[in-house]
């Protein structure tokens, strides 16, 4: 092979050098060999050649190699073809990626780089920053000072997109000293947020939101004009472009939703899409609903309903059923008469669907009792039961055939595989005892006898003993106990998310944060652990906190001993607001605490902000100007969960805390408590 | 952005080539990326992007190949699909046509492509003319006295060459507009837009300097011209050889083309317009027995204008059999494989009225499995039309040997993803 790499063929050395590369790192002792014809190349006058070489060299992943391509590398970088020298600047990145233990980076060689970044092929200039980037990784990448800022804006027309997009994305690193240098840079990239290439496009637009983070207003506008260009994007060809530009557009979305509310039309499905796009469609769709366009976009969300793929005609009903949050009649009739077509995934969406509006919309109860006569034929999945048993065991006295359709159930309790559509039927059927004991009565018992009896699943057994014995104690207590349970009405207003603000995911923007979606990305990142990505990810969520950083910071400072405990609290996993209500209904308070209040009024969005950069989730709130003023939050620390409510009391002037915990841990409590006091506190002085 | 490893698979997730740009990914991973993908399919959740381990694969689908992209970095994704289309790009440049036995035929000039397109997870030299100098398919006629870099790849002007030679120097100028429609089933027109680009062959020697102009209404506006005659483009994008500095001053589209075909620019039209092709069906499915199916074609163009190949594809169910048809023009086919009648009319005059009755029987043991509704898609082509009405005022060629150069110009509309929902 060593010898076949002597040739003056150009396309069988490049293989006989691919081959080389693949299989160095086997054969160590073999590619060496190869090392003297490599050497040799580097110096024809061929500059492909040279290239070639000098390329293939870097390449091989051995041991021991740095010591021969060090020299070939230098005499690359002064070399007269550019072709080489791009080759060389990145031969720097690999070869430090060879000796990743070697503590020190040739700082001459660093420099040299800096140096070559006026080179005048704009590709040796982009690659110098990558090869850069990669080399001085554990200091923190590249240094973007103001001349090399300079320098790579008025080169930046003369990149390729490629290198456009990367100058972008390294010119994050840069802010400006003054707001005149920032407008200039505002209006010089100006032309870009027009470009062809969505990659430029989506690096643009992220560039200009991290530079005026301190400017709502500019950043308003910049989404403005980025408009057309993301609708293009999102009408792409390619599909898979198309989606990633739909994701940013949802993105956006959450922080400005009227931002195209005039063009929801362009966020109909085709026929032909994929269901992921479809899906994002969707989404995007109900995000964009208002008084205006609410009926043009149910009918199209019912088209979908029936379509083919029952995964997305479900998402169809589920995304109606969100619309129904607001408009909640338009949809109810929409929902009942996709019950008509009698077809099983749609009954069991839809039986869902209003579970979740009769949960938050109570004056849609009448009208669900009515459409869910009949609908127990078509429901065959778990999660369809559930939802209709919930609602058989909620409105058994307005529903007539509530005890019979339990009855047939039960009757086949057998062949039920799974243990929460057993754990359902079990609350529904008490519930439905004590408000018509006679029909129920006999049912109730054969159901207590087979779980108890005959039940394997542990939960289901529990729960039927526990019910028996309830009973026992007398039906006034048993009604006392499973009566008493009322849903909050201020968890509804949980639906209606506050708009985030943009500074929360500009950071995220253009990569693959939205991609992924925000909850997936957390997941898949902390199944990851504190693995290599951790370093470069906290690098990049530092710098966005503008100006609440600072008070941050101060404050921690005066009480060193949150200093200590604040890292220790976060918001994920997140909790659903079912799942927080169960928990604090069912747990002890552990602490209370009184915090004079006499600000009067609290605003919600101010306070959700401040708490969740001390990663505390406010979960809900009542709205404003409303006595007594509640808020609900929750965050995670030091393996518990630690849920917390405040109570605004007008008349005492007043702040109430109540804090309840999963496990026991003082610690946890005294270090929430801590971060909230302060948090109260920054809030009371912000106020006046 | 930056690929640690680039993977073209076959349909059943067999390795067909792959490139390993960085090392920090095993070579192994690759085995999990099938298994994931079906698993998505099957659960109705395909996407995209897929992570499994510590790797994120980026992936596109061009006929029986998947490319794949792997990294662990959190990158681009955008950029990253751009790149794995622009590979599909230069590879269906090289070998026409990119499928698994293409790949397989000519992995030695795949295995140069993937060397010169990116190094280090970093793309290079993409653009394919210029690959196209110094990677030949016939490689080994390469003789070592030609081997040079070719200037192009340190020009200053990249996209282009010197010392081109043309013995006729023309310029041939495509303007498409593609109309994009969607209508609902009650005949709402939901979605109307025009996606326009402008197509240029040029063969002309030297370094020529072009000047386009067109009906711009801004430019028009700008200059004080009367307006009636102006088309509105919006979100203009141009190919990176335009300058944009001063299209952004005075509106004037000025460049220095690559050699060949290249598009120049695109540019979308969000006006009303009227559908151009019209349908109104009637699809009535009696159970058990038939299909009657009833479309009505109408030319909204004007009089003087001939739309070429017209395609209208109805949906029929899948189990129909025995078609008959009826048209009052074009004729009529059944394609069995895509469950549509095809209804192909050579030349649709603008104004006129066509019609078509088609009639299936159903077996009279209906199948269970429910059908989608697919929509009735258009397929069409108006020569010497663009329904902006958008012109070439001039095309200006300069170049410092002073030759005369011609431009040739050619309008067509044609349609693009124009769909009619129905009822049946």
């Amino acid at each position: 092979m060593v010898k076949a790499s002597a040739t003056v063929d150009i396309v069988q050395k490049k293989l006989v050098y691919l081959y080389m590369c693949s299989y160095a790192a086997l054969k160590p002792d073999l590619a060496l060999l190869a090392i003297n014809t490599l050497h040799k190349d580097c110096a024809d006058r061929n500059p492909m050649v040279r290239g070639l070489a000098l390329r293939s060299m870097c390449s091989l992943r051995m041991p021991g190699i740095t010591e021969y391509i060090q020299h070939p590398i230098l005499m690359g970088l002064r070399d007269k073809a550019a072709y080489v020298r791009r080759v060389a600047v990145l031969g720097c990145a690999k070869m430090r990626n060879l000796q990743p233990d070697a503590e020190i980076v040739d700082a001459a060689l660093v420099n040299e780089l800096y140096g070559l970044l006026r080179d005048p092929d704009p590709v040796v200039m982009v690659n110098c920053l990558r090869a850069l980037e990669e080399m001085l990784k554990q200091e923190g990448g590249v240094v973007i000072n103001k001349p090399i800022a300079h320098h790579l804006l008025n080169r930046i027309k003369d990149l390729d997109p490629w290198g456009q997009s990367e100058v972008l994305t390294f010119l994050l690193r840069y802010t400006p000293r003054t707001e005149e240098e920032l407008f200039d840079i505002l209006n010089l990239l100006d032309d870009f947020l027009h470009s062809v290439h969505s990659g430029v496009l989506a690096a643009t637009i992220c560039l200009f939101l991290r530079l005026s983070s301190a400017h709502p207003a500019v950043q308003a506008d910049v989404l403005e004009r980025a408009r057309g260009p993301l609708l293009s994007a999102s009408t792409a060809q390619c599909r898979e472009l198309r989606f990633a530009a739909l994701c940013h557009v949802q993105q956006i979305l959450r922080s400005l939703p009227s931002l195209f509310a005039e063009q929801y039309k362009k966020f109909f499905c085709s026929y032909s899409e994929p269901n992921y796009i479809k899906f994002r469609k969707m989404e995007i769709l109900i995000e964009l609903v208002n008084d205006n366009n609410v009926a043009v976009i149910l009918e199209e969300l019912r088209a979908y309903c029936t379509d083919i793929s029952p995964e997305l005609a479900q998402a169809a009903i589920f995304a109606i059923g969100r619309i129904g949050q607001n408009y909640s009649e338009k949809c109810m009739s929409i929902l009942t008469s996709l019950l008509g077509l009698k077809q099983e995934h749609i009954t069991s969406a839809v039986v869902q669907m209003f579970r979740d509006l009769v949960w938050l919309c109570p004056q849609c109860t009448d009208l669900v009792c009515q459409a869910l006569v009949d609908c127990e034929d078509y429901i065959l999945d778990s999660e369809g039961k559930q939802a209709l048993i919930w609602l058989l065991g909620v409105y058994g006295d307005q529903i007539p055939n509530a005890p019979y359709v339990l009855e047939d159930i039960i009757d086949n309790l057998k062949t039920e595989a799974t243990p929460l559509v057993k754990l359902e039927l079990l609350t529904a059927t008490m519930r439905l005892f004590l408000v018509r004991p006679a029909e129920t009565q006999d049912m109730l018992g054969r159901l207590l006898h087979y779980c108890i009896e005959e039940e394997s699943h542990m939960a289901v057994r529990d729960r039927s003993l526990f019910y028996y014995r309830l009973l026992q104690c007398g039906v006034d207590e048993t009604r006392k106990v499973l009566g008493s349970i009322k849903s909050d009405p201020f968890l509804g207003g949980i639906v209606s998310q506050q708009q985030e603000p943009v500074n929360n995911w500009a950071s995220d923007f253009n990569s693959l944060v939205p991609i992924y979606g925000k909850n997936q990305w957390e997941a898949i990142k902390s199944a990851r652990g504190s693995m290599s990505l951790s370093t470069e990810e906290q690098e990049e969520v530092q710098p966005d906190l503008p100006g609440f950083e600072e008070t941050e910071q101060e404050a921690t400072t005066s009480s060193s001993k949150a200093v200590h405990f604040e890292p220790c609290l976060s918001t994920s996993p997140p909790i659903s607001p079912l799942s927080f209500e169960q928990k604090w209904l069912t747990l002890q308070p552990c602490r209370q605490v009184v915090v004079s209040w006499e600000e009067g009024d609290c605003a919600p969005n101010i306070l959700q902000d401040a708490l969740s950069h001390s990663n505390i989730c406010a979960l809900a709130f009542s709205k404003p100007h409303t006595w007594p003023w509640k808020a609900y939050l929750y965050s995670h620390g030091m393996n518990t969960l630690i849920l917390a409510e405040l109570l605004l009391n007008s008349s005492t002037d007043s702040l109430q805390i109540t804090v309840k915990q999963e496990k026991d841990n003082k610690e946890a409590v005294d270090s929430f408590i801590c971060v909230l006091e302060k948090v109260i506190e920054m809030m009371k002085s912000s106020k006046t | 952005m930056s690929a640690s490893a680039v993977f073209i698979l076959d349909l059943k997730g067999k390795v067909l080539i792959y490139r390993d740009y960085k090392g920090d990914v095993s070579m192994s991973e690759i085995d999990f990326f099938m298994p994931v993908l079906m698993q998505q399919e099957e659960e109705g959740l395909l996407c995209p992007l897929i992570s499994h381990g510590k790797v994120h694969f980026l992936w596109i689908k061009h006929s029986n190949l998947y490319l794949v992209a792997a990294t662990t970095k959190n990158s681009n994704a955008s950029l990253v699909y751009t790149f794995l289309y622009k590979l599909v790009e230069v590879l269906t440049e090289y070998f026409k046509e990119l499928e698994e036995e293409s790949v397989q035929d000519n992995f030695v000039v795949v295995y140069e492509l993937l060397d010169e397109l990116m190094d280090f997870g970093f793309p290079q030299t993409t653009d394919s003319k210029i690959l196209q100098e110094y990677i030949t398919q016939q490689g080994n006629k390469l003789e070592v006295a030609k081997l040079r870099v070719p200037t192009t790849v340190t020009n200053a002007v990249s996209w282009r060459s010197e010392g081109i030679k043309y013995k006729k120097n023309e310029v041939f100028i495509d303007v498409i507009e593609s109309v994009n429609l969607l209508v609902s089933a009650n005949g709402n027109v939901l979605r109307s837009d025009i996606v326009g680009s402008v197509k240029l062959k040029v063969m002309l020697s030297g370094m020529p300097e072009l000047r386009l102009g067109l009906n711009d209404r801004v430019l028009f506006s700008l200059t004080g011209r009367d307006k009636g005659k102006s088309v509105m483009m919006e979100d203009v994008k141009f190919h990176q050889c335009v300058r944009l500095s001063r299209f952004e001053n005075d509106r004037t589209i000025s460049f220095i083309p690559p050699d060949g075909d290249f598009e120049l620019m695109s540019y979308r039209i969000n006006a009303q317009v009227k559908p151009l092709i019209w349908i109104e069906s009637v699809i009535e499915k009696f159970s058990h027995s038939r299909v009657e199916i009833m479309v009505k074609a109408k030319g909204q163009f004007k009089k003087q204008s001939v739309a070429n190949s017209v395609e209208i594809m109805v949906p029929v169910p899948s189990d129909a059999d025995t078609p008959r048809f009826k048209t009052s023009v074009g004729s009529a086919k059944y394609v069995p494989e895509k469950n549509v009648v095809v209804w192909t009319i050579k030349s649709f005059p603008g104004g006129k009225e066509f019609l078509m009755r088609a009639h299936f029987g159903l077996p009279s043991v209906e199948k269970d499995e429910e059908e989608g509704r697919p929509p009735i898609t258009v397929n069409f082509e108006i020569p010497y039309f663009t329904v902006s009405g958008i012109q070439v005022r001039y095309m200006k060629i300069i170049e410092k040997s002073g030759y005369h150069a011609l431009p040739w110009v050619r309008y067509i509309t044609q349609s693009g993803d124009y769909q009619l929902r129905t009822n049946a």
